[in-house]
């Protein structure tokens, strides 16, 4: 099998570097955080890697629109080389502060090849505060996207202040039309949320949580799937290992949900698809 | 030339900004408006031209799917319109964002004077709104006087065509630096100066420091240098040392203690060496897990084998009070810089909170700068932005109410942080400096902000307190420079650094040049924000997100490239001596020369009197009240009092799992909203350690005995991480005092000698309590002067000075993270235990407060006993025969029974008449009694033999038993001794309701 290398952005603000390369590590990838000036000076090339992830953070501080500064910042100083590196066959995740920027550099949603369209805005929840919480996700499994194959639910947290999924009407069409919608927000059981808070956390348009591209090979999403690399993570942990400890079952389970999604990315690359 | 560019949501958008402005003014003020639409407003005070500025219009500032932007005014349908911006000098974090961004896009650098305002512009619908409508609605919701101005226009007076104007808040000071000699020539002289120029020197000092000035010796050396009388310079320097906030002159003083019933009269020399210090030294030795305390800006203890973690904990009083959110935020982001500066440095993991305020629907007479509700929510939210922009998990909380901190509200907090055991071969916790090391200042740059600061919080608060000492944090330039400092401090290149907080360079060179034994500092090197700060202002400002770091002078390229790389300015300030003298000149010029063992010698000690009288000799009494009938209604009331319901909305704002290191989260159970006793992280990712930690506050019990008061809190928070799971031989605390003024004046503090001798109860109690338990204490804080005047109804002024405080954390290495557990219910059938003894102990309870008594009866802590419970507690949880385990805290048994039912969603069914008790025959007792030291906790009944054998001989007996989903709370009393047989029969989600309902609104 061949070692899968993940490159990890880091710097301005963002804070998810460290859990999601150790997630990524978990995979058997080899993860390395690079800070955003040493992939604009050069000093680090995307060329040695498969995987780029958007990680989570405040990059510059949110100031002026969730991950608008980094998109801006990224596509005057690399331009291209993030295209290029698409083309080649690669995966892009990004995850909250990164789905942010995603959208605003416009490698999402990505519609016809045209991976420079700002179509998508992620804007302040309705709720109008930041939210931690846990969310149940519904998968799309009519979707190409290569990080949730095999998922029928999911529960991950949210944390975000600016995490309504907002588009025009004929976006979201499009987006329903060629199963780009990945994830939604929904009940406990899988039932859509339907926009009820706390549900769907944040006022979402049609509970939308992450989308990817046509290809699949770029996803982004709100909730972080890093943030979920052990079993004690999930809310209710305590109360399973008491109900399972009953029913003389192990204590411990497997690999968790989070580390799964990551996995599929590895997998992916290593042609296990 | 400046412009003005207006950004606005798409009018067919939700703004949920403009929402929540809508809500809160109904809600504060009754006032019905039917609209609020938020604009945000950006002043470029630049030479763009006009391609540059449709650039940076759509590529920035304008979301093409969201909002539209135009540089003349956006018309929005309004009845009054209010503009809000920063006041010259104010932090502007989006204004530096904006030019960075601007400066990146565009390939340009912005000209020394250009620079990026923002400001906000409300547009306001409402029938029937007055002019004096819009000003309280500017002035009390959308703006705080002292660091923003505002705009208020009609219809009338609005032209669409100029809106707002462009108004530029850039600073001009128009000022020469000049260093001034300041004259010595008698105490009274000195004495006044320092009243002029508030420089709040002790009145004791001033002699010690006149005959420093006036020794020939030292005249002689001074004059070599060119210096005569003591520069401004110089004397700020040393107010700024010998402040009580540096020095901690009251914990080190004399206190002439006397017990005026027994006439018993005592001389207690410095309650910081015999209560603090040589309790935690004595239980260091016996402890190898303890690496560093007492020195450092944070204490550490070891993780494992290969990290350490450290802790602090902090306050920030006064500047919360004059704007709450600018005061909360710099709180939070500056007590993270202690960590940062511990050892080589520590990368935060963990923060906690703690908030005291007067009652937020305070309907009285009095009026504080800020109303408690405005100050909540503006401390919650500088917290929220602080910790959630640092990246660093906010995992455990308070809040209290009481109508003490309406003079000087309390602000706690609270910063974990890790590093690494070695760095390079060399121990992490160890750092000095040499002479010939660099002194380099990283981070932000100085401006005027916050100078005065130390000194304004060693004195009362009062309208004059300075404004100037407000400032508003910045976590994501913090943040940068967090990111930077860890990976130089890996490249071996940090061999010391410390934080600016309090007293700015003055502090912190002053502190890191005694270990080479002296500096010499060029500061007109230091970058500043703006021109014109006098040499004295540079010196001691206390401009925020800066550190100080001794490097080696071959390691500076490398330093500086790693400093550019993450975006951070490091500037080489001047270098370390071992001349023994703090030496600053600007431009070559000598503007200080100081012996550096002056502050450590000759200066008088504080003194205090502190007279002691029992609570019963006081007038305390227990009330007289017979037995409740209707205990149904009665448990519902606690369950919806103020400091005992639901707090979620806090919890959900503060961002508690970045990092990905959550264990135990604040809220637990069946619906993820019951508060956890106690939250653990898995700091160390790959490790199967964790970290538990929690904090208590129980200052209401100060009303009767402060000792008790400090014994029971450290209890809490010692039965918190028991609960958890926590070894008690593990457990490291951080005290935090806030106190009254304890200076006896007649006429201005009457019941100084009182709050002296509450003072020196309490530190015997922390001595007690933490040696019993031996825990030995990694780091503590003095806050002083928590009292206030506020103006009341006819003009005239109250002195309000709260309860004596401490806020006592506790911290634990938990060997394994699987084993811990969390308080909820877990399967219907286990049964439910009570550990510990319940007895008459109901003074300074929420019961009695909640029927507006005080009382006499104080729980009081008996740490043997106790210790050995917890002990067995322990054992237990490790041996995995506990479901769950809850202490017992403020509000008694029959809160915390109901606690562990709705966490579990579960019901229960329990006999008081088998509560281990100490001779209670009252059913109000048993269910409200506030003794320290007891847990419910539940098991599985196949596990009843072991758990029971654990506690053989214990206090501990099984109570009921937990029912099925969507059961009732039943409790009754076998030995018939209330009213009735069944006292307590609720379901369950009713009591969650109740619970819920006071704050169950706010998000």
């Amino acid at each position: 099998m061949k070692r899968v290398n993940a490159l990890v952005l880091a710097g301005y603000g963002l804070n998810c570097d460290n859990e999601t390369a150790y997630a990524l590590e978990l995979t058997g990838a080899s993860a390395i955080k690079v800070h955003i000036n040493s992939l604009i000076d050069g000093s680090v090339g995307l060329d040695d890697f498969q995987i780029m992830v958007f990680v989570g953070g405040f990059s510059w501080g949110d100031d002026h629109g969730a991950g608008v500064i980094q998109a801006v910042r990224l596509k005057t100083n690399l331009g291209d080389k993030m295209l290029e590196f698409v083309d080649r066959g690669n995966l892009v995740l990004g995850i909250c502060n990164g789905f942010q920027t995603l959208v605003n550099l416009g490698l999402l949603p990505g519609f016809r090849g045209d991976y420079k369209t700002r179509s998508i805005a992620l804007t302040f929840n309705d709720c109008g505060n930041f939210r931690d919480d846990w969310v149940m996700l519904k998968v799309n499994p009519s979707s190409p996207c290569v990080f949730t194959k095999g998922f029928d639910t999911m529960e991950l947290p949210v944390r975000h202040g600016e995490g309504k999924f907002y588009s025009d009407k004929a976006v979201i069409e499009q987006l329903f039309k060629n199963n780009q919608v990945v994830v939604r927000y929904a009940m406990s059981k899988g039932r859509l949320a339907n926009n009820r808070f706390p549900f769907n956390p944040n006022g979402s348009i049609n509970d939308i949580a992450g989308i990817c591209d046509p290809t699949g090979r770029i996803f982004g999403l709100m909730p972080h799937p890093e943030a979920f690399n052990h079993w004690t993570n999930h809310p209710d942990w305590t109360r399973d290992k008491e109900k399972i400890k009953r029913r003389g079952g192990a204590v411990k389970p497997g690999t968790t949900a989070g580390i799964r999604m990551f996995q599929n990315g590895v997998d992916f690359i290593c042609g296990g698809y | 030339m400046p412009y003005r560019l207006e950004i606005a949501l798409n009018p067919d958008l939700f703004g949920a900004e403009g929402e929540g402005i809508r809500r809160k003014a109904f809600h504060y003020f009754g006032l019905k408006l039917s609209q609020v639409r938020a604009i945000n407003v950006l002043t470029i005070d630049a030479d763009l031209t006009a391609d540059q500025l449709k650039t940076i219009q759509t590529e920035i500032f304008t979301n093409p799917v969201t909002q539209t932007s135009s540089f003349d005014p956006i018309p929005i349908e309004f009845d009054w319109i209010i503009w809000v911006g920063f006041r010259p000098g104010v932090r502007d974090n989006p204004g530096s964002t904006a030019v960075e961004a601007v400066e990146d896009i565009l390939g340009i650098k912005f000209k020394p004077g250009e620079a990026i305002y923002t400001s906000k512009r409300y547009c306001l619908k409402g029938k029937g709104l007055r002019p004096e409508d819009a000003d309280k609605i500017a002035g009390e919701l959308l703006a705080n006087n002292i660091i923003q101005r505002w705009k208020i226009y009609s219809q009338r007076n609005w032209d669409n065509k100029t809106g707002t104007g462009i108004i530029i808040p850039r600073v001009r000071l128009d000022h020469k630096p000049v260093v001034e000699p300041i004259p010595i020539d008698t105490d009274e002289t000195l004495k006044s100066i320092s009243d002029e120029r508030n420089l709040a020197l002790n009145p004791n000092d001033i002699p010690t420091i006149r005959a420093y000035f006036l020794d020939s010796k030292v005249q002689a050396e001074r004059a070599l240098v060119g210096l005569a009388e003591p520069t401004d310079v110089e004397l700020e320097y040393i107010s700024q040392a010998r402040s009580d906030h540096c020095n901690h002159n009251t914990f080190q003083g004399l206190f002439h203690y006397k017990d005026l019933s027994t006439g018993h009269a005592e001389v207690v020399d410095n309650i910081f060496e015999t209560c603090i210090k040589e309790p935690t030294l004595s239980l260091k030795e016996k402890k190898p897990w303890v690496v560093s305390v007492l020195w450092d800006n944070a204490g550490a203890g070891q993780f494992d084998g290969d990290h350490y973690y450290v802790i602090t904990g902090e306050t920030h009083n006064s500047p919360s009070n004059m704007e709450a959110y600018g005061g909360a935020i710099t709180g939070i982001v500056g007590v993270y810089r202690d960590p940062m500066g511990t050892g080589k440095g520590a990368k935060l993991i963990m923060g906690g909170y703690g908030y005291c305020v007067g009652q937020r629907d305070y309907a009285g007479d009095l009026t504080p700068h800020l109303h408690p509700r405005r100050l909540l929510d503006g401390v919650i939210e500088g917290v929220r932005d602080g910790g959630n922009k640092s990246g660093i998990p906010t995992t455990f909380g308070q809040l209290l109410f009481h109508p003490g901190y309406m003079g000087k509200a309390l602000v706690f907090v609270t910063a974990v942080g890790i590093m690494p055991a070695q760095i390079n071969g060399e121990p992490s916790e160890q750092k000095k400096t040499s002479p010939g090391n660099l002194v380099i200042m990283c981070g932000g740059r100085v401006g005027k902000d916050g100078i005065h600061g130390v000194t304004a919080a060693s004195e009362v608060f009062s309208e004059s307190t300075p404004a100037g000492h407000v400032q508003i944090g910045d976590p994501y330039t913090q943040k940068k420079m967090h990111d930077f400092i860890l990976e130089a401090r890996d490249k071996g290149l940090i061999r010391f650094i410390t934080d600016n907080g309090g007293g700015g360079l003055s502090s912190s060179v002053g502190e890191s040049a005694l270990f080479s034994n002296g500096c010499e500092i060029e500061l007109e090197k230091v970058p500043l924000k703006y021109e014109g700060l006098d040499q004295w202002e540079i010196w001691i400002s206390e401009s925020q997100e800066r550190m100080t770091v001794a490097i080696r002078p071959e390691d500076l390229d490398r330093f500086l490239a790693l400093s550019k790389k993450h975006a951070v300015e490091s500037t080489v300030i001047g270098k370390y001596t071992d001349s023994g003298k703090l030496h600053i000149t600007y431009n070559g010029k000598t503007c200080a020369y100081i012996n550096l063992d002056l502050l450590s010698s000759g200066f008088p000690q504080w003194e205090f009197d502190a007279h002691w009288q029992e609570p019963d000799k006081r007038g305390l009494f227990e009330p007289v009240i017979r037995e409740p009938g209707d205990y149904e209604a009665l448990l519902t009331d606690i369950l919806s009092r103020p400091n005992i319901c639901s707090r979620e909305w806090i919890v959900r704002q503060y961002d508690h799992e970045v990092q990905g290191t959550s264990v135990i989260k604040p809220l637990v159970g069946a619906g993820r909203d019951v508060n956890s006793d106690a939250s653990v992280i898995r700091p160390v990712l790959d490790s199967e350690k964790g970290l538990a930690f929690a904090q208590a506050l129980l200052p209401a019990y100060s009303a009767i005995d402060a000792y008790h008061m400090t014994a029971c809190t450290i209890d809490e928070a010692v039965r918190r991480l028991i609960a958890v799971g926590a070894d008690l031989d593990m457990i490291g605390g951080v005290d935090n005092f806030c106190w009254p003024n304890v200076q006896y004046h007649p006429q201005d503090n009457p019941d100084g000698k009182f709050k002296a001798a509450q003072l020196v109860r309490s530190c015997r109690a922390l001595r007690d309590i933490c040696l019993a338990y031996g825990i030995p204490l990694l780091s503590g804080k003095d806050s002083m002067y928590i009292d206030g005047y506020l103006a009341g109804r006819y003009g005239e002024t109250h002195k309000v000075s709260a309860l004596e405080t401490i806020q006592f954390s506790t911290i634990s290495v938990i060997n394994d993270i699987n084993k811990c557990i969390t308080m909820d219910s877990k399967i219907p059938g286990d049964l439910v235990y009570i550990l510990g003894e319940t007895g008459n102990e109901l003074g300074g309870s929420e019961y009695y407060e909640h029927y507006g008594y005080v009382g006499l009866n104080v729980p009081q802590v008996h740490s043997r006993q106790f210790a050995t419970l917890y002990r067995a507690l322990g054992s237990a949880i490790e041996k995995e025969v506990v479901a769950s385990a809850h202490g017992i805290y403020r509000g008694g048994l029959g809160l915390h029974l109901a606690l562990v039912a709705m966490g579990g969603g579960l019901g229960m069914k329990v006999d008081l008449a088998l509560v281990p008790s100490n001779s209670v025959n009252r059913i109000d007792t048993i269910l409200f009694s506030e003794s320290a030291g007891r847990f419910i906790v539940t098991i599985d009944p196949e596990n009843r033999k072991t758990f029971e054998d654990i506690f053989k001989g214990l206090p501990c007996s099984c109570i009921g038993v937990i029912t099925d989903k969507s059961g009732d709370l039943v409790i009754s009393d076998s030995k018939n001794r209330g009213k009735s047989k069944t006292i307590i029969s609720i379901p369950v989600q009713d009591l969650k309701a109740a619970w819920k309902k006071p704050f169950g609104e706010l998000i």
